[in-house]
């Protein structure tokens, strides 16, 4: 790998560095100058007359307002900040070529005697010629590696072989030259380690914001349904997309997943004043997304457990989600309810006013 | 006519609003008339507010009431005791999960068969009541999720086989009547409690005599019954209770083995006739907790006789090796929950119980004539810090690693700590004298260990990973090098499947 830091380029960066006093204020003119430019046509005034006088190019015109003496309080301000501020620790009043330094080679520049015994990495510079060395790896790289492959009989032969080894491994995986890499399995975040259902489950069964504790009651529900002998699922309520019903308990998740997803509504029933007219409230079905159904469907659920008589919550919620597999839960006549007034309400759709 | 707008100006007019004046309903309907002022001033004054703290009547009490919340028809809470039962409860099997294909079960010939060492032998049927009856299981262990219990087969679970067989006196190098006495700690859930049932099961198959304490902590937490033994100094005191269910844990697990014992030796115990079996005995303390000490004495000295008395030599039998279990030892090496008459602590050694078991654990002591092992477990889930038994657990771990108790890399005890010297002088080293206290250290599996342990969840239908090297490597690693707690708990973690969330619909 060539070396990050380029020591051929170092002497622009340098250059940068030691911006002239005029340069700023060059800079400030630019914008002048530039409508100088542009409003070179207009300038040429119709009351004025064109013979006898001497006609100055646009780019060295000068106008009065160009490069105005600086406020007088600018100025003494500047006088007094060079006079006073920047001193050297002997109280002399410094020139900017002792405050920022001046270089080598300018010095050199000027002192003909100097220039004889100054370095010759500076002497080969000032001639202008190839150099008799080179410090940069980069330039000659490729140079080094091509007398080398010419010259070297074994290496074009090891050339030759990584070659067909790499032919040979480009023929078994085609398009790849390594091994396909593995796509990690689940999530590598630990936030998001569980499933995404049971993680909602978990974070609604939490009371006072006790999350291990919730973490706890699942594994206790989870376990529950992975011991429970499998539900007698009814005709009439089956679980949606349910795996012949003794292969739920061995994997307690899914079983969970389903449980939540078939009875959780479609919509919510908003309660809209205003459309009929009279105060009265309209109940317009609005749709749900798939987290919010599920959450429904758990708020439901805990509610449900609450009538129960088991001694441990974690138990009473287990129990609570087999009546629903089994068809048996209050939780599924709820749902119905809802479906029931949102079929009934969708007529006031269109009733409802659009949300700009 | 030109107009006088001009057209821009026009154009600006804007057409009147549709009525100028606001409609007769918006203009607020005066009752009176607009520029009297009269009818205000004279209205009645407006009547001040009651104000029930300012205003008093005669014979009203100036006491708060507050209307009582209604209290919510809530179900009724769980019977006395139902908790409880729900918390102690041990289930031993999942009929939902699937029959492992050939898993083999624990017996007497392949205890000792390291080819085995990585599998999961099964716990068998008949032995699961003597297993229940002793305290084997643990409420918190996972054995409600497989269809069977097992346990799995490690290194130490080998060399222990191998122990049980030498001190039956089996196998090349038979010991017969040797006691081997191991103190058995190690990390939180590196199996010590699965290593002591391993051990009773070892027992069982091998019709030792089994005695436990499942809890170290109960005979010292003052939940039982304590009366001090007369004349004794300092005092010491038996607890008739637990004596008592320990003579029944004993009868009841062991009950093949003491019924084919004969009594042997002569007692001053009312009831005991020279033709009763040890179980007859044993008997005796269950009804009368005041007879259970000395009862459970005579079991002892029934059980550990190498002869008969004089005279009772008819139906002698050799005795068989005991194993002793306990759990929890840490609780016996402080003071317990009891006082004595000064209403100070007694000290666990004080209890005669403990200090029963505990004198045999001493170096060099070796009472038990007929051979046998004591494994004495630490426990990390409930164990008060005892200070005095780091360092002896040190100590012995020095001891071990060939320090010499003179040298100065030996540990001792901190100045001023406080250590107690009852238990730093129970693990004392006494040289030259067998049987010698062992520290076993329970560590982790290896991988291949893990790697069966693991396949075991799969072929249970528990685990639904593709088991291989990878992945047990990556768990081994994750539960601390192979805790085998740990890895129970990554078995039967469920996580996360690598499907995304399913769109919203």
């Amino acid at each position: 790998m060539p070396p990050r830091l380029n020591l051929f380029t170092a002497h622009k960066a340098a250059a940068a560095l030691r911006q002239p006093a005029s340069f700023a204020s060059r800079n400030g003119a630019s914008p002048l100058r530039f409508r100088s430019e542009q409003s070179a046509s207009i300038q040429t005034r119709w009351n004025s007359s064109k013979g006898g006088k001497k006609v100055i190019p646009p780019e060295e015109q000068k106008f009065p307002t160009q490069d105005p003496l600086p406020h007088v309080s600018e100025e003494a301000a500047e006088v007094d900040r060079i006079m006073s501020k920047e001193k050297s620790c002997d109280g002399q009043p410094t020139a900017p070529e002792l405050e920022q330094g001046t270089p080598v080679s300018e010095i050199l520049s000027r002192d003909k005697e100097g220039m004889k015994h100054m370095p010759k990495v500076m002497q080969d510079q000032l001639k202008k010629g190839t150099r008799s060395f080179s410090t940069s790896a980069r330039s000659r790289l490729p140079e080094i590696q091509n007398s080398q492959a010419e010259g070297d009989a074994s290496a074009a032969m090891l050339a030759s072989m990584i070659q067909g080894v790499e032919e040979q491994a480009a023929e078994r995986i085609p398009g790849l030259k390594f091994a396909e890499p593995e796509a990690p399995r689940g999530t590598l975040n630990f936030r998001k380690r569980y499933d995404t259902m049971q993680d909602q489950f978990t974070k609604m069964l939490m009371q006072d914001g006790k999350l291990a504790r919730a973490q706890k009651n699942m594994s206790i529900i989870l376990d529950t349904l992975r011991t429970s002998s499998p539900p007698n699922i009814q005709s009439r309520r089956p679980l949606l997309g349910a795996p012949p019903a003794p292969q739920l308990p061995l994997d307690p998740v899914l079983y969970l997943t389903l449980i939540v997803d078939s009875v959780a509504p479609v919509f919510r029933i908003r309660q809209q004043k205003g459309i009929a007219g009279g105060g009265t409230a309209v109940q317009v079905p609005h749709p749900l997304t798939l987290r919010q159904r599920r959450r429904t469907a758990i708020k439901w659920i805990i509610d449900g457990s609450e009538k129960r008589r088991d001694a441990q919550l974690a138990q009473r919620v287990a129990n609570e989600l087999i009546a629903i597999a089994e068809g048996r839960s209050g939780v599924w006549d709820r749902r119905d309810g809802q479906h029931k007034i949102g079929i009934s309400g969708r007529a006031n759709l269109g009733l409802a006013p659009r949300r700009r | 006519m030109a107009s006088a707008w001009c057209w821009s100006c026009l154009s600006r007019l804007r057409p009147t609003t549709r009525a100028v004046l606001p409609p007769p309903s918006a203009i607020p309907r005066l009752t009176s008339a607009p520029f009297h002022s009269s009818a205000v001033q004279y209205a009645p004054p407006l009547k001040k507010k009651s104000n029930s703290m300012t205003q008093l009547k005669y014979r009203q009490g100036q006491t708060l009431r507050r209307k009582k919340k209604k209290t919510v028809e809530r179900a009724r809470p769980p019977a006395p005791g139902e908790r409880k039962a729900l918390r102690k409860r041990i289930i031993l099997s999942n009929p939902n999960a699937l029959e492992v294909e050939g898993m083999q079960e624990i017996s007497a010939e392949n205890i000792v068969d390291a080819r085995l060492r990585g599998s999961v032998l099964g716990l068998p049927v008949p032995m699961l009541d003597q297993l229940r009856a002793v305290q084997a299981f643990k409420p918190k262990q996972g054995w409600s999720i497989f269809r069977r219990p097992g346990a799995v087969v490690r290194r130490d679970t080998v060399e222990m086989g191998r122990l049980f067989e030498k001190i039956s006196g089996e196998g090349d190098a038979a010991e017969k009547g040797k006691v081997v006495k191991k103190v058995v700690t190690g990390t939180k859930g590196s199996g010590k409690t699965v290593h002591l049932l391993q051990a009773m099961s070892m027992g069982f198959l091998k019709k030792w005599v089994v005695v436990t304490i499942p809890e170290a902590r109960e005979l010292v937490s003052g939940d039982t019954a304590y009366v001090p033994v007369e004349g004794s100094k300092p005092t010491q005191y038996i607890q008739p209770g637990a004596t008592s269910a320990l003579l029944m844990r004993t009868v009841e697990a062991n009950r093949e083995v003491l019924s084919g014992l004969k009594v042997s030796q002569k007692h001053d115990i009312a009831g005991v006739k020279p033709t009763s079996t040890l179980e007859d005995l044993a008997k005796l303390g269950f009804q009368d907790p005041a007879l259970a000490w000395p009862v459970f004495k005579a079991l002892w000295t029934e059980l550990t006789a190498s002869a008969a008395a004089p005279g009772m030599e008819k139906d002698f039998q050799t005795r068989p090796p005991m194993l002793v279990a306990v759990d929890g030892l840490a609780h016996w090496m402080h003071n317990s929950a009891y006082r004595d008459t000064d209403y100070k602590l007694i000290h666990a050694h004080d209890l005669v119980f403990v200090k029963h078991f505990l004198s045999l654990l001493r170096n060099g002591q070796a009472e038990m004539k007929n051979g046998g092992m004591l494994l004495y477990a630490t426990s990390t889930s409930n164990s008060p810090g005892v200070y005095a038994l780091e360092v002896a657990l040190d100590q012995m771990t020095a001891r071990q690693a060939g320090i010499k108790p003179t040298s100065p890399e030996y540990p001792s005890a901190e100045a001023y700590s406080n250590a107690d010297p009852r238990v730093l002088d129970l693990f004392k080293p006494i040289e030259g004298k067998e049987p010698q206290m062992e520290l076993q250290t329970l560590g982790g599996l290896t991988r291949d260990e893990t790697r069966g342990y693991l396949e075991y969840f799969a072929r249970s239908g528990l685990l639904r990973e593709p088991v291989n090297e990878n992945w047990v490597g990556e768990k081994w690693s994750m539960s601390g090098g192979g805790i085998i707690g740990e890895l129970e708990k990554l078995g039967r973690h469920v996580r996360s499947a690598a499907i995304p969330t399913p769109a919203a619909n």
